[in-house]
């Protein structure tokens, strides 16, 4: 697909026209940090950092979501909530994307169809933007990954200083930039080499192609008690990864009318996995520590057939403990050889 | 919404009677309200009951597909929905999702004899399995049913079991864990009533459900049996919420009980981390 270029005036003349046709979100300043909100006018962007406080997940899979509604008069009969605005998402970095790669595979990929994840998704146009300067926390490319991925992205900019080179990769992509002028092959050799940096920007800090083979039997190593000892289990690193898609269903009811609505849940929270009768299969707080690291380096390339952590470091930036994902591999790994 | 797999239909409560003498246990048999036709499904199977307000629990399908008059589920007055559930009355609605996860494997069992161990409420699907195997009696060998209840009056579904024994082509023993007035019958947990039935691992396979404790017990006398570990199944129970592989609440590893299970041979829960 023909490859454009929009200026900073351009791009904040598109944000205004889909602002018009539906939402737009992007990164906003929110005291010292950034977070995806909806906006009016690219002014109102902070596209300077490297991670959003949370990922783009919760645009497609909100924090807490109506599933139907119903009367309290008529416990049978479920009404449908309201349908999704459509949404271009501006700013989505190359790890979120591909993260949201990875929700596409859980949500749409196999067994039955999330409804409520899957028309968000239709009515949503991914723009994303490489990133320049990888934050120390960032491994993306230890994960498969890029700063400039393009997987799962509809459209991707890249900042050549007061311009960006924007990438169609779909069809919803392109229909975005059709009007902006082609860029010019001087354009694309700076992209180039901006990507190059960036890659050479971050230190590989674990390699998942060893993993697979070798998590094959962590589950039951002992090591598991010592790794997880710093972990208080409050499920910050789960809130803030972009591929954790647990959540629990729940209705709530007010003045006869009521909702059934689904919200993120966590698998480090001790009921997560507590029955009706008081039995719990993952009572120990190591037990849960496993899981979610077992869950993405080991279980999912069973389930969706890849790792699905992306690399984006926002676990280690927001561990209240300080553990380190990439360090807790690398030990692991050096008790499984042992 | 159409193909919306969260979306409950509406079934109707045709039937409900107390199952246990301390009230708790009831079961209903339950029709499709709107005259859609029966689902298909087969034992081992379960569905999401609910109550619009009050919530959503899954609940294994007791009712065999050779039944096909109506479904039924006995449910544990425990927590919030299945306090909702002991409410309702015959004829009133309720929503219901399903059938969901996969089933005993019956056709193995064809021709084959088997073994049914089971334990307390946990008991719901074995009969399914139980009342299948027995509509479809000249296709399977020698059936076996050891069943366990606290006291007499905790087992489940009795009038049934009583038909059972009459049958003379179904063995059926039943145990309860201490003695009690009237009781002739077997004493002793269901891992020491199954060593002493001593049921022949020969061309046949075992189906154990019960409560975690009991399965653990059960499993190995079924080895020292010989009973090779892929012809011991089991039902697993999570804390399941959207039944369709989504939620990500009942994952055992990388195996979700909802879409993998609930049946997992005893082989394949040697292989995850957490098992019952």
């Amino acid at each position: 697909m023909t490859q454009r270029i929009v200026t900073a005036a351009d791009l904040d003349k598109l944000v205004a026209g889909w602002a018009k046709s539906g939402a737009v979100y992007a990164p906003v300043e929110v005291k010292d940090w950034t977070e995806f909100r909806r906006i009016v006018s690219l002014a109102e962007t902070d596209l300077t950092r490297v991670n959003t406080k949370l990922s783009a997940r919760g645009l497609l899979f909100p924090h807490c979501e109506t599933m139907f509604r119903f009367e309290a008069s008529r416990p049978d009969k479920a009404q449908e909530a309201d349908e999704p605005e459509t949404q271009v998402v501006l700013g989505v970095r190359s790890c979120d994307a591909a993260g949201i790669a990875v929700l596409d595979k859980f949500f749409s990929g196999q067994g039955e169809t999330d409804t409520y994840y899957q028309r968000r998704r239709d009515r949503t146009t991914l723009v994303g933007l490489s990133c320049h300067a990888p934050a120390d926390t960032c491994f993306c490319s230890a994960v498969g990954g890029s700063p400039t991925g393009t997987r799962g992205l509809d459209l991707l900019l890249t900042d050549l200083g007061g311009r960006y080179l924007a990438e169609p990769l779909t069809d919803k992509g392109a229909a975005l930039v059709k009007d902006m002028p082609e860029a010019s092959a001087s354009d694309l050799a700076k992209k180039a080499e901006l990507a190059d940096r960036a890659e050479a920007a971050i230190t590989e800090r674990i390699d998942t192609r060893k993993l697979k083979g070798l998590l094959d039997t962590a589950d039951g190593n002992p090591i598991w008690e010592e790794l997880s000892l710093p972990c208080v289990n409050c499920g910050a690193c789960t809130f803030v990864c972009p591929t954790c898609h647990c959540f629990d269903i729940t209705d709530e009811t007010r003045k006869g009318k009521g909702a059934r609505i689904r919200v993120w849940d966590t698998c480090q929270s001790c009921t997560y996995s507590q029955h009706a009768s008081g039995h719990n299969p993952r009572l120990a707080p190591s037990a849960r520590f496993r899981n979610r690291t077992m869950d993405k380096f080991r279980y999912t390339v069973d389930q969706v057939g890849e790792v699905s952590c992306v690399g984006c470091g926002r676990c280690i930036r927001e561990c209240p403990a300080g553990i380190d994902i990439c360090e807790t591999v690398e030990r692991l790994m050096l008790a499984l050889v042992k | 919404m159409p193909d919306n797999p969260y979306v409950p239909i509406p079934v109707r409560v045709q039937n409900v009677r107390v199952e246990s003498d301390d009230r708790t246990l009831r079961t209903y048999d339950l029709v499709f309200a709107d005259d859609a036709e029966p689902f298909e499904y087969l034992p081992g199977q379960f569905c999401q009951l609910s109550i619009l307000g009050k919530g959503e629990a899954a609940f294994g399908i007791a009712s065999s597909p050779t039944e096909r008059e109506f479904l039924r589920f006995t449910v544990n007055r425990v927590g919030t929905v299945t306090t909702a559930l002991h409410y309702l009355k015959e004829g009133e609605e309720l929503g219901l999702r399903g059938p969901l996860g996969n089933h005993y494997p019956v056709e193995k069992f064809k021709g084959q004899n088997v073994v049914l161990v089971g334990g307390g409420f946990a008991f719901t699907t074995l009969r399914s399995l139980a009342a299948y195997l027995l509509a479809n009696r000249s296709d399977y060998g020698d059936i076996t049913v050891i069943y366990g209840a606290r006291r007499p009056g905790l087992l489940l579904y009795r009038d049934e079991l009583t038909e059972w024994e009459k049958r003379g082509d179904v063995a059926v023993h039943l145990t309860i864990d201490e003695p009690a007035a009237g009781w002739d019958k077997a004493v002793g947990f269901v891992p020491t009533v199954t060593g002493k039935v001593r049921p022949s691992p020969k061309d046949a396979w075992a189906v154990v459900c019960g409560p975690p404790v009991m399965i653990k017990y059960t499993m190995p006398v079924l080895l020292d049996l010989g009973f090779a570990p892929d012809r011991i199944y089991t039902s697993l129970e999570r804390r399941m919420k959207c039944g369709v592989g989504k939620c990500g609440r009942c994952n055992i590893g990388p195996k979700y009980v909802c879409t993998d299970g609930p049946v997992f041979s005893y082989a394949e829960l040697a292989s995850l981390p957490e098992g019952v």
